[in-house]
């Protein structure tokens, strides 16, 4: 359950964080300003008290009955949309300038310049503060607990409380996410090896 | 036919940057298959005269006509401002070849991939055609065993060599050199002379900004030198380098020769 709120809020992320990214550098206020409106609100606010206010009030606004798993992975997905947007927009504006004017002036579009220089190279600087939010992310869908969705901190909980041995329980609670996310790193270190074979 | 023989026209040029007037009423021509060589000091417009040409940087008044169509934004005969759309900008720019200082090669992409890019993409070529155009062209310029390898592992020359096979596979009918060796160690700058030498003999119109003199001297048909974003001499590499008009073109050449 935790991988899947992970993996699911990541994906969300992900797709809000290129949109957030790319209207931030964008020159025309019209897109920037909103943008930048999302990053702030949704990082300097807490996670949890996000993750509960959409819980009651995206039915509440919406008539639309969610379950507390879906608030929750919708919730945890905006918010790293939030982080990632501003990664997003670091990684497109650390792309050489001179690169993209050679593309240009070769007759490229503004968006083919984006698809095959732009992004390609930014996706490159990217990943280590990519890496960086996964990281977090998996750790903070720990809080869906809160709302009772079955994660693996829930059930810590619910044994914890049945069998009274709480160091034990919470102890290989800690050691099962520090082994998900040791993975997770040495994955990323790969990519990151991969991706860069070419300097 | 007199029009046809003049590749660009730039008529009456300004250029600001916020209150520095860096372009000053600039008129000058350039015939096709013809070398042109700008010189001049560090901030004297050169550069800039050069990236209009493509547009890279915008005008505020006057025009740029490359091979008769004005490029970028101009006034009409009624003064009314006209810009052009991005994608005839585009087109236009892929007509003229340019290359930089710094080379500016696609880092996460192959030699040949470099090359292929605006192919594939801006002339919706297939891969195979592409591929052998580009093969052709770094033939051309000297290095045809280096296809597969990443712009990282070549040396200076090699870079430069691969960004002028890279725009010339569009086949322009134009191309923009700025200070193409100026960042190169100087034993590397002879292999790209001698690249871009084959090219003007070739009969390709050219303009370069350059501090190369001997390779002015041999190969320029015109040559300008700017001062403070004003043309103050024009005409052939032997007037100007023998016989300068002005105090200021003397003392700028007795730095650089």
């Amino acid at each position: 359950m935790t991988l899947l709120v992970t993996a699911a809020a990541l994906a969300i992320g992900l797709l809000i964080g290129l949109v957030i990214g790319l209207l931030k550098v964008s020159q025309r206020r019209i897109f920037s300003v909103p943008a930048t409106s999302y990053v702030e609100v949704f990082r300097n606010t807490p996670e949890l008290v996000q993750l509960i206010w959409v819980y009651y009030c995206i039915p509440l606004l919406f008539g639309l009955p969610m379950a507390a798993t879906t608030s929750c992975i919708i919730a945890l997905g905006l918010n790293a949309g939030g982080y990632l947007g501003e990664v997003f927009r670091a990684g497109i504006q650390a792309v050489d300038k001179g690169l993209i004017e050679a593309g240009r002036s070769l007759g490229l579009s503004h968006f083919q310049t984006m698809r095959k220089i732009t992004l390609p190279l930014a996706l490159r600087t990217m990943l280590p503060p990519f890496v960086n939010q996964s990281i977090a992310l998996l750790k903070n869908s720990s809080l869906v607990s809160v709302l009772g969705v079955a994660d693996l901190t829930f059930q810590a909980q619910v044994i914890a409380t049945n069998t009274f041995r709480v160091i034990e329980i919470f102890t290989g609670t800690a050691a099962c996410y520090f082994i998900f996310l040791t993975i997770l790193s040495y994955l990323a270190r790969f990519l990151e090896k991969w991706l860069t074979a070419y300097r | 036919m007199e029009e046809s023989k003049i590749m660009v026209k730039v008529e009456r040029v300004n250029k600001f940057y916020k209150k520095l007037h860096v372009l000053r009423d600039i008129d000058m021509e350039v015939r096709r298959g013809e070398v042109t060589v700008l010189i001049g000091a560090s901030g004297s417009g050169k550069t800039t005269l050069l990236r209009c040409m493509n547009h890279l940087e915008t005008i505020n008044s006057g025009r740029i006509l490359v091979d008769g169509e004005p490029i970028g934004c101009w006034a009409n005969e009624k003064g009314v401002l006209c810009k052009d759309p991005e994608r005839i900008l585009n087109r236009k720019r892929s007509q003229i070849g340019m290359v930089f200082q710094r080379f500016n090669l696609f880092s996460h992409l192959t030699v040949l991939e470099n090359v292929m890019l605006a192919l594939t993409t801006v002339k919706k070529m297939q891969k195979e055609e592409a591929r052998e155009i580009a093969i052709q062209q770094l033939k051309h310029v000297g290095l045809p065993d280096k296809i597969d390898s990443y712009p990282s592992r070549l040396s200076g020359g090699q870079q430069q060599r691969v960004a002028i096979a890279r725009s010339l596979a569009m086949q322009p009918k134009l191309m923009l050199f700025d200070e193409p060796t100026s960042a190169l160690d100087p034993e590397l700058v002879g292999e790209v002379l001698e690249t871009i030498t084959n090219l003007a003999k070739e009969g390709m119109t050219m303009i370069v900004v350059t501090h190369e003199m001997g390779f002015a001297r041999e190969l320029a048909h015109q040559m300008l030198f700017l001062h403070d974003g004003v043309i103050l001499e024009q005409g052939t590499p032997e007037e100007i380098l023998n016989n300068p008009k002005f105090e200021r073109t003397k003392a700028f050449l007795g730095k650089i020769l």
